[in-house]
């Protein structure tokens, strides 16, 4: 990143803090001023709604740009490279002219032409290879899979975004799981990219950006080991899957002994992280550890019939329901509202905002399914339906 | 990093008090964490289990438990779960009340969840509506709404509109993958009648004072109701999209003038969308199954077009 958007950011980093201290009456409007004096922050930075509107429009100017220029000229497959290469090479330009300006960088445009920019590149490799080179699929597979976590890792290196950091480390576990040990790859790999991005987490050199993009290495890297030493993805042979097609893609079945391993790291392997998240604090690492919880609940119940499902979802519901009461409630009531460290007070987040956006998955989720009123009013008897709410469907 | 160097110069500065930075500082050193999100979302699991819990047992066993026990048993859940929240609930009030604990709105939901459920298994054992069974949305959507009043549950009310919104055939919920099912122009008028009228009360919270702070709620469900039929006339009714398009441009128009003067930027995002979709009818219209640069050319430029007016609202609108 160029020296003068790390310090437009670290400026931000303290005004949105601010912005918060004053959101939950820490401080006066006098003293948020102050701050603002002292960290000014030369960019425009629009609400997210402003910046998700922006990216839209600008990823429909540059695909109907791109359509248009396909249908004028319409190349042949081994021309089709070079067009996209071309808007590659305009959108990357023009990430660059707008992550320069404090008016246009933080708008949304930037994230769009960087990221098709990035897409556009790899869409013209893959072509190229294939199409021009003539060079075998899984060559070219390989070689777009490493282009791609080269091309994402410095496109998050120059310009910030974490997601791209995301796509990078992703992309790297897919090109790793095309070897014939795949599987230890992606052990040896994750462990090692969740520790040495750990270390960076903190790092004051390095840019906000960049420490939340070490973050999503942490968490795509713990992902990457947990996927590869979970026992479902071993018994049913998940990562030979992404073998290449020339290689014998049946690999042996696992043995006992490995099998008992793999079992025993599904069942500790969310545990570690959630002493890791304990011991350092984190929520981050916190969520993944109760993700990869609730993941290694649900292996155990496809290998160990305990109980009925609708059992098993009631039981685990209750519990769920209970552990939170009880959290909240011991939280609520300890002195000064906390225990360890630990509150479950909002502090300095928009709480309003959460509540609002909390509206939407509940609305997506447990919404019951639409009737048809044209159909009943034309005379659909009584013959029972489908349950309204809970997210239940079953007929009767 | 940076808040933790900021908070120490802005206390040497006099910036912040020494109480103040002392908070601020073990905040930012992890010293102090909150983990409200976390319990936000176990609350939010165990609901969606407990409830898909039960449904499940009442598709695979309500021959063996018999109709009596289960419809019995799940409306003792529910009243419970009601009970308690009456319990615990600040008496009504028609501005904001804030909800006592962090449970209270997923035990309402839970409650609310398990209510609708032993409504449509009463009504599907004894078929008390007999042909007009659906109108058991009806029921479920006004407790919603009723609760949600009540208790100040903007999650209850978000899912009191949808819904009533599934009562009349709509679908807006993103994993049924459609529009709805059934006769295309009658979901249209449904969907264009219901977006109004929740678009009107949205509008009269505010006007009348009574929870004012719904209007987001009403009028986002509105106004993608209402924009949602337009543009699906536009796209889906041949021989009218003309007509739609008139509706739909006028609409879109009038929605980000009014959302430019309140300060709403979801909603002139909403109107701007709606808009630039309606408009791509226009420009393909006339080349049909031809394949032609030029309307693509002419939407790149209505994009360009439409991000100058998003640049130009942004600098004018004071956002609330």
């Amino acid at each position: 990143m160029k020296r003068d958007a790390v310090s437009w950011e670290r400026a931000a980093e303290v005004c949105e803090a601010a912005q918060g201290w004053l959101r939950a009456g820490a401080i006066d409007e006098a003293t948020h001023e102050a701050i603002r004096e002292a960290y000014r922050d030369p960019c425009v930075t629009p609400s997210q709604v402003w910046r998700a509107l922006t990216a839209v429009m600008t990823t429909a100017v540059i695909l109907c740009a791109l359509g248009a220029f396909h249908v004028a000229i319409r190349p042949s497959l081994k021309v089709l490279p070079v067009l996209f290469f071309l808007f590659a090479t305009a959108c990357l330009v023009a990430t660059e002219r707008l992550e320069a300006s404090p008016r246009l960088a933080r708008r949304g445009a930037a994230g769009a032409t960087s990221f098709w920019g990035g897409v556009f590149v790899l869409l013209g490799l893959g072509l190229f290879l294939s199409a021009t080179a003539g060079i075998s699929d899984d060559s070219a597979i390989d070689a777009v899979l490493l282009a791609s976590a080269l091309v994402w890792g410095a496109g998050c290196w120059r310009w910030g975004p974490p997601l791209f950091a995301g796509f990078s480390a992703v992309s790297l576990f897919l090109f790793l799981g095309r070897f014939p040990s795949g599987r230890v790859l992606w052990v040896l790999a994750g462990a090692a990219l969740a520790a040495v991005a750990a270390r960076r987490l903190d790092d004051a050199a390095w840019a906000p950006s960049h420490r939340r993009a070490a973050a999503v290495l942490v968490v795509t890297g713990v992902g990457a080991l947990y996927v590869a030493v979970n026992v479902y993805s071993l018994d049913e042979q998940l990562l030979e899957e992404l073998q290449r097609f020339s290689s014998a893609r049946i690999a042996p079945a696992p043995g006992r002994f490995a099998f008992i391993v793999s079992a025993v790291a599904t069942a500790v392997l969310p545990l570690v992280v959630l002493l890791w998240a304990w011991a350092s604090r984190r929520t981050f690492l916190l969520d993944t550890g109760i993700a990869l919880l609730a993941v290694s609940l649900v292996t155990l119940r496809y290998y160990v019939h305990v109980a009925p499902l609708w059992v098993v979802l009631t039981v685990v519901g209750a519990v769920l329901v209970t552990l939170a009461l009880a959290v909240e409630r011991a939280l609520r009531r300890a002195p000064g509202r906390e225990m360890a460290g630990i509150t479950a007070d909002a502090l300095f987040s928009d709480e309003q905002r959460q509540q609002v956006l909390q509206v939407v998955p509940v609305v997506a989720t447990l919404t019951p399914p639409a009737h048809s009123p044209v159909a009943v009013e034309k005379g659909l008897a009584g013959s029972g339906g489908q349950f309204g709410g809970g997210g239940a469907s079953g007929k009767f | 990093m940076e808040i933790v160097a900021a908070v120490a110069r802005l206390r040497v500065a006099n910036v912040l008090s020494p109480t103040q930075a002392a908070l601020f500082d073990r905040v930012a050193r992890r010293h102090l964490v909150s983990v409200r999100f976390e319990v936000r979302v176990l609350l939010y699991l165990g609901v969606v289990l407990l409830t898909s819990g039960v449904g499940l047992l009442l598709a695979e066993h309500h021959r063996e438990l018999g109709p009596w026990v289960i419809a019995v048993a799940i409306g003792l859940a529910a009243a419970g779960c009601l009970f308690w929240v009456s319990r615990q609930a600040a008496p009504f009030s028609w501005d904001e009340v804030s909800s006592p604990n962090l449970a209270f709105d997923y035990v309402l939901l839970l409650g609310l969840l398990l209510f609708a459920s032993d409504l449509a298994y009463v009504e599907a054992q004894f078929t008390l509506l007999g042909p007009r069974w659906t109108h058991h949305l009806l029921v479920v959507g006004v407790v919603y709404v009723l609760a949600a009043y009540r208790w100040d549950s903007r999650t209850v009310l978000g899912l009191a509109l949808t819904t009533l919104a599934a009562w009349r055939g709509v679908s807006v919920v993103l994993i049924s993958g459609s529009f709805g099912t059934g006769d295309a122009s009658a979901l249209r008028s449904n969907s264009l009648a219901l977006g109004a009228l929740y678009v009107g009360a949205g509008a009269l919270s505010v006007r009348w004072k009574r929870k004012p702070h719904f209007e987001e709620i009403f009028a986002n469900a509105g106004l993608l109701l209402v924009l949602g039929a337009l543009v699906s006339g536009v796209l889906g009714d041949q021989p009218m999209w003309g007509v739609w398009l008139a509706g739909l441009l006028s609409t879109a128009g009038l929605v980000m003038l009014l959302a430019f003067r309140l300060g709403r930027s979801l909603y002139f995002a909403q109107g701007v969308l709606a808009a630039y979709v309606g408009l791509l009818r226009l420009l393909f219209a006339p080349y049909g199954r031809q394949a032609s640069s030029l309307p693509l050319l002419l939407a790149a430029l209505l994009g360009i077009g439409a991000l100058t007016l998003i640049f130009a609202a942004h600098r004018r609108m004071t956002e609330r």
